[in-house]
This record gives structure tokens, sequence and C-alpha cells, in this order.
């Protein structure tokens, strides 16, 4: 299953507005798309409950993978939206 | 079906005034708002569950079936837990009406790290899509454990 790896920019980590818009442009993919800790259960990337109970902090590395068609680009996608500090676009 | 009941004291605005686009928007869930008045108070467990996350500023009880999200204030991650008691711990098991966290609104700077800071607490169901609650018969104004409104 395609892979990425990120590190969370977010200032404040994956809190209740980046996870929002983390778990958003997820759910826009229409695909399987999951988050985790390297070596570590994943949580479903398209819950804001699983996502916020994940609770990456600042400059913490996350693994997310996905499953279906476009993924690559989706993936890609996530990568960058999670390394862009979120928070600093108010 | 099981009620949301008000977590604090304040008057209750629809989660389309919240400050913050992305509650406001309801990207984080459908629910509403309440802007708390001065004074030392203690915010408790909307619904009975498990503190699934607990920040100084924020919380989330899982139960029923569904995940709330009680948020004191706007921006006050920033305060990095300045100004607010916890008084669980995460994974506990609340009932409804538990003491989760104190804090004065009126002690609340008006930024922080150069984000506004504002008092009002949004009060969100995760996970649910947008206008997803009935939330026709809201009352003006509620003290802490009044009914809210009903989970989906």
């Amino acid at each position: 299953m395609p892979s990425r790896t990120a590190t969370i920019a977010s200032s404040v980590g994956l809190h209740a507005r980046p996870a929002a818009l983390f778990v958003k442009q997820a759910n826009e993919s229409g695909l399987d798309v999951q988050v985790a800790r390297p070596g570590e259960e994943a949580v479903d990337a398209t819950s804001i409950l699983g996502v916020m109970t994940l609770g990456a902090k600042h400059g913490e590395q996350v693994e997310i993978t996905a499953e279906g068609k476009g993924a690559e680009q989706v993936l890609d996608a996530l990568v960058t939206l999670l390394e862009t500090d979120l928070d600093a676009q108010g | 079906m099981s009620e949301v009941l008000a977590p604090c004291a304040g008057r209750v605005l629809p989660i389309t005034e919240c400050v913050d686009e992305v509650f406001a928007g309801q990207l984080v869930g459908p629910g509403l708002v309440i802007e708390p008045p001065d004074g030392i108070q203690t915010v408790v467990a909307p619904i009975a569950g498990a503190v699934m996350k607990i920040h100084p500023h924020a919380f989330v009880v899982v139960g029923e079936g569904a995940g709330v999200l009680v948020h004191l204030g706007i921006n006050t991650v920033r305060l990095e837990g300045a100004g607010f008691e916890v008084h669980t711990t995460q994974g506990s098991t609340v009932s409804v009406g538990d003491p989760i966290i104190s804090w004065d609104p009126a002690t609340l700077p008006s930024e922080a790290a150069g984000q506004a800071i504002s008092r009002q607490v949004p009060v969100v169901v995760l996970d649910a899509p947008a206008d997803s609650l009935d939330l026709s018969d809201l009352p003006a104004d509620v003290v802490p454990g009044a009914s809210l409104f009903a989970l989906p």
C-alpha cells in the first residue's frame, strides 16, 4: 500500500483546527486513508475523533497510507498539508 | 436518545457565529458555541463516557456512540495550559456533569503568539455531518447541566 512519512509542522500539533483540515482533505479523496506514528497502530484519517486521539505533536513524524485510485497524489497532497503550519494561516 | 448537556454556563450561539472559521464551518463537527461569563468556573462532562483526549484547554468525551469535543476558548492552545486546572486524566470514565477543567474566562489575554484569544466554548459532535443535529429548540442562556441537543 502506498505510504508517506510526514513531519507535523503545525506549532500546536494535529489539534482541533489542523486536525479538521487534514481530515477534510482525507475525506475529499474518497479513499481509505490511515495515519499512524511509525510502527504503531493506525487510525482512520477520515475520522476527526481518530486523528485527535492520535494527537500527533509538532515535529513528530507520522506515516500516512492510502489505498485506491490516485493514492500517490492523495498522499503527496496530505504530506504537503501536514508539513504546512496550518495554524499560521489563522 | 442520548442528550448532550451544557458543559458550562453562558450565552448560547449558533456554531456559525464562532470566531474560528474552522469551527464555524462545522469542519470539526456540528454543535454550538457557549459564551461563558466572567469568574472561576468548572467545565463539566457533557455526556457520560471515556475521556478520550484531555488538554488543559479542550477535551473529548466518547460515549453513547459519539465523541463530543468541548474547546475552552479559541486559540487557547497557545496559552500552553496557563490558567487551566485539569481535574481528570486521559482514559478515565466520567459521568455526565463530572468536573473536567476549571478556568476563569476573565483572565484570558486578548492574544497569544500573535493569535486573537476568544472565550467562546465550542461544543461539537465529532465525525457527525454538518447540520445533522436538531438545534431548533436552543435556550438563549444555559446553566451547567442544562439540556442542549440530542445526539444524532
